[in-house]
């Protein structure tokens, strides 16, 4: 699968333009966005796709859960949506790379699919990636927390999956962030496969046990590993280890108001789906992607828009949901511009 | 208690009851999907669609022969809860081998059966040798394993395979795929094994009866030894054959997720938990039949989160026509003897 | 001296609490926090889930069956009972005794589906289990119930010095157990059942009926788990029950069950669960790179066992 990206995008293009006759009106697509597995981050899209449907006067768009956390189940899932008519799929990877394949398959029968919340892995047949950067985010992310411990003490990065290769990115940017302060931070350790209830619950729970009195500060880059973190410091009302989580769940945010939580990484679901419902009405509808767009290179691929992100702390946290509305609007009122040529 | 014995052990397998029996399930299975098949083609347009058949091919392809990676310890009254760590080192050295090694293809695809063998072959000695059950190894193997594979793989994904293996998985002679072709082939294969070869006999013979096996003379721990390097092997096949499917090679893709797949198939199927009993035909049929209900409900878009209740009643309703069909036929042939 | 240790040495789980102390004892030298109070109490507290899920599929073994949808009901009852406070504001002891009694009426489905069909208790249990979950996503969404009442959340974390309190509820069900076992009629004919079926049938026990009080008690089990993750972890997740499968086969049988049925050892289970729930503790107190630790897991779990199989030789059971 040599393909190259800019093939990939050529022979997109061209998939493109011949199946412009058939969806001359752009009411008549049939959209679906799909996450990889059931999980409470993508709770957004439903809202966002009933929207999105509405606003833009859309046929259909729809949001279709597999019924588990496998890239097999999704396949089959895109694959059975796209026989029975479905003119575009704004897909969550189930992996970066495994998901290449029912793309590539889709593109060659002329329907388009983004990656929506996570990136595929170049070469891709995607025609653009919109999610928070992994790797941008988790470094963000310590550098706040960094700052919340005074820019001395000692690290500890919960990790998620590790055969998720997402894993091994954000343990490089937690290194990084952690590298640039010349030692005066240190990283302690590093717990992988924290990202699920409960095993999370007893690792962290473990690790809070062995080193409470070492550990300076937390940071999560799982969902899970975040409410589970945010729950282990409110039992143990410890407030002196500093933790950033990612995403707003209930729990680290009501972590963050009492003081448990010094921050979270806010993503934008709703955004994505919102925004990438809306880019796949027009590319089914025969827009293009403009090889001149400002794309953002990142180590997943090259062509990369970031859904923005955010540090929600004390003082946004009543304020954080508008914040990312306004971004959202921003994001769609410029993206036919900027990214596409129709 | 199990009316269907496909291919008994060796005692009873010239029996007339035992021919007859022989059928049974597998005829019943047919059947199931047949109506199945005729009422989700008419009821959803989009069933019949050679999209839809294509991927349904590929998938089933792979899930037959994680259900023949099982159903050879099946046969010999173990179980391998390796087979789904023997898949991800399979899917992973597969390819390191093209992708770093750069190795030619077959050169490559041999390296990797060796190695499932390798694995399967170490589970087999360590329960031989041990005399501890073979859940218990093989459950903690599948965590040596699995754990060595992220040691040495840091579960970096290979991603630039050549070309010919993507295309081998997307290729397709006449409607029928590829892989869907590689699985019918070592169907055949383990046919004639179980039917056929004194290897095959000795296999079912351990199965039935490890004692009765010893005393005629069976050696035991050498079968059960080359049932698991069998095991080892298709695992290692089911692997490169998924790694062809998404022309990449990833470890998340296997490893746990192929646990309840590799018993549901053989099992359905009429392959008997307890050893001594194998039906080839009826593992391609039990895990055409879970495919068929997956994408059948896909297609006629039974809602989003419900899915897997569905799935859980219309299998529990096809195993339970069958059965009620068997034990007809078993009537109707008692009021005939 | 050595007359006490041989008669140590013939009690079935003697290997498996060799290991442990040693285990005990090799980490409090390497790691001085490991006693401490609050690693204690975290450490006893990863017990309690793990024992009556071992436990729910330990009384399957027993008869001679397995069930595959310990997970899925546990995930289900869990659901049910965050459910039934948040959603329905039913006070904590009802929704508990609800939620348990669902989870009964789950097993007793199961028990009836496998004895009236004759189909094997395998598939049966499996089809099952993937309805359970299908229930669970189709309620949840897979959105947690998180507003859950103070006191049910505060047993959860509460404990009396290293003793959680959590850890009463596996305690009083293991002592249940035992009593269970060897002193009542339904216990011992379960064995009976389990141990030889057609013996047991032709001295006028009913298997059958063995085998769906077998599943009912595993299904009740396998709720009382599924209502304790609750409590631990403060909120009614719909994953779980998710990775209960492994653990579930896994401690009973290096506990000493056979996979043949008719055999187990209550205490045997015990000593497993808190043989892995020790080595998983150890992962994270000795630092151990995250890539390893499924590594050595397995390692030391084959150690473990081949340790209790040479003992077992050795005295020369088998």
């Amino acid at each position: 699968m040599n393909i190259i990206s800019r093939g990939g995008l050529a022979a997109l293009l061209a998939c493109s333009v011949a199946s412009a006759p058939l969806a001359a009106v752009a009411s008549d697509n049939r959209i679906v966005l799909t996450p990889g597995g059931p999980h409470p981050y993508f709770a957004p899209w439903e809202q966002a796709a009933a929207d999105a449907a509405k606003d833009f006067g859309i046929a259909a768009v729809e949001y279709k859960v597999p019924s588990e956390w496998k890239l097999e189940l999704q396949t089959e899932l895109v694959e059975s949506s796209a026989a029975q008519g479905y003119t575009a799929f704004g897909i969550f990877p189930g992996d970066a790379v495994g998901v290449n394949s029912v793309v590539g398959e889709l593109k060659s029968n002329g329907i388009p699919s983004v990656a929506l919340g996570g990136c595929a892995q170049d070469p891709t047949d995607m025609a653009f990636c919109m999610a928070t950067d992994v790797y941008a985010s988790a470094y963000l992310g310590t550098k706040s927390l960094i700052e919340a411990m005074g820019g001395k003490g000692a690290v500890v990065h919960l990790a998620g999956l590790l055969v998720d290769p997402n894993t091994t990115l954000r343990v490089q940017a937690v290194e990084k962030a952690v590298a640039e302060t010349n030692g005066a931070v240190t990283l302690l350790q590093t717990v992988g496969d924290t990202d699920n209830q409960e095993q999370g619950d007893q690792k962290i729970n473990a690790l809070l046990a062995a080193q409470k009195d070492q550990i300076g500060g937390m940071i999560a880059t799982g969902y899970i590993s975040s409410v589970v973190a945010a729950t282990a410091l409110r039992n143990l009302g410890d407030k002196r280890i500093k933790f950033i989580g990612i995403d707003d769940d209930k729990i680290v945010l009501d972590g963050i108001r009492d003081g448990f939580v010094a921050g979270t990484m806010a993503q934008n679901p709703y955004g994505q789906g919102y925004i990438g419902a809306y880019a796949l009405d027009l590319l089914a509808g025969g827009c293009t992607v403009k090889a001149d767009a400002p794309f953002i290179q990142t180590p997943q691929t090259a062509r990369f828009i970031d859904s923005g992100t955010l540090l929600i702390s004390a003082d946004n946290i009543d304020s954080y949901g508008d914040d990312l509305k306004k971004l959202t609007g921003e994001l769609q009122a410029s993206f036919k511009d900027k990214f596409l040529a129709c | 208690m199990t009316v269907q014995e496909p291919i008994a052990a060796p005692s009873s397998k010239w029996s007339l009851s035992g021919l007859l029996l022989r059928g049974s399930t597998q005829f019943g299975l047919l059947v199931i999907l047949v109506v199945m098949w005729v009422v989700l083609s008419s009821i959803a347009p989009g069933f019949l669609s050679r999209f839809n058949l294509n991927s349904l091919g590929r998938s089933v392809a792979i899930d037959i022969v994680i259900g023949f990676a099982q159903m050879v310890v099946l046969a010999t009254g173990g179980m391998n809860l390796a087979v789904g760590a023997i898949g991800i080192c399979s899917v992973m050295a597969f390819g390191y081998l093209l992708q770093v090694l750069g190795l030619p293809i077959p050169v490559a695809i041999a390296a990797t059966l060796l190695m499932g063998a390798a694995m399967g072959w170490l589970n087999g000695i360590a329960i031989v040798r041990t005399g501890v059950n073979s859940f218990v190894v093989t459950l903690a193997s599948a965590s040596l394993f699995s754990g060595a594979m992220l040691i040495l793989t840091r579960a970096v994904p290979y991603n630039a395979l050549p070309p010919a293996i993507g295309e081998f998985g997307k290729a397709a002679v006449g409607p029928v795929p590829a892989l869907l072709i590689v699985a019918v082939a070592i169907g055949i294969a383990l046919y004639v094994l179980f039917r056929h070869t004194v290897l095959g006999r000795e296999l079912l013979a351990v199965g039935a009866s490890e004692r009765a096996a010893q005393m005629s003379g069976v050696p035991v721990g050498r079968t059960i030894t080359i049932a698991h390097v069998l095991s080892g092997m298709l695992a290692a096949a089911a692997a490169m054959m998924l790694t062809a499917r998404l022309a990449a090679a990833m470890p998340s893709v296997a490893g746990d997720d192929w646990l309840l797949p590799s018993f549901l198939a053989p099992v359905i199927g009429g392959t008997a938990l307890a050893g001594g009993a194998v039906s080839v035909i009826g593992t391609v049929l039990g895990a055409l039949l879970v495919s068929t209900i997956r994408s059948g409900l896909l297609i006629l878009q039974v809602g989003n989160f419900w899915l897997p209740l569905f799935l859980g009643a219309f299998l529990l309703a096809a195993i339970l026509l069958e059965r009620y069909r068997a034990l007809l036929v078993q009537r109707h042939r008692t009021r005939n003897a | 001296m050595n007359e006490l240790f041989s008669r140590v040495i013939r009690v079935q789980w003697s290997g498996l609490l060799a290991v442990c102390i040693l285990a005990v004892l090799a980490l409090t030298i390497v790691s001085p926090n490991f006693l401490s109070e609050y690693n204690a109490f975290v450490f006893l507290r990863s017990l309690c889930v793990s024992l009556l899920v071992a436990y729910s599929q330990m009384v399957m073994l027993g008869v001679g069956q397995m069930n595959l949808s310990i997970g899925a009901l546990g995930g289900l009852v869990a659901v049910i009972v965050g459910g039934l406070m948040d959603a329905w504001g039913v006070p904590t002891l009802p929704a508990i005794a609800i939620a348990l009694a669902a989870g009964g009426v789950a097993g007793l489905v199961n028990g009836w589906l496998t004895v009236r069909t004759g189909i094997n208790g395998f598939i049966v249990t499996l089809a099952t289990g993937s309805a359970f979950a299908g229930i669970n996503l189709g309620i949840t969404k897979a959105i947690p119930f998180y507003n859950l009442p103070a006191d049910f959340v505060a047993f959860g974390n509460g404990r009396l010095g290293p003793i959680p309190n959590l850890l009463i509820v596996p305690l009083i069900v293991s002592v249940l157990l035992v009593v269970f076992f060897s002193r009542t009629v339904t216990g011992r004919h379960m064995l009976a059942v389990g141990g030889n079926s057609h013996a047991a049938e032709l001295s006028g026990l009913s298997p059958n009926k063995a085998i769906i009080e077998a599943h009912a008690l595993s299904g009740l089990l396998a709720a009382a788990a599924g209502i304790l993750a609750v409590a631990q972890l403060g909120s009614a997740q719909p994953s779980i029950g998710a990775d209960w499968l492994i653990i579930s086969f896994a401690a009973p049988i290096i506990g000493g069950a056979s996979l043949a049925g008719g055999s187990i050892s209550i205490t045997g289970t015990l000593l497993a669960v808190v043989l892995i729930g020790l080595i998983q503790n150890a992962m994270v107190l000795l630092q151990v790179d995250p890539y390893w630790v499924t590594f050595l897991l397995g390692a030391l779990i084959l150690a473990a066992v081949w340790l209790n199989r040479y003992r077992a030789v050795r005295v020369g059971e088998d």
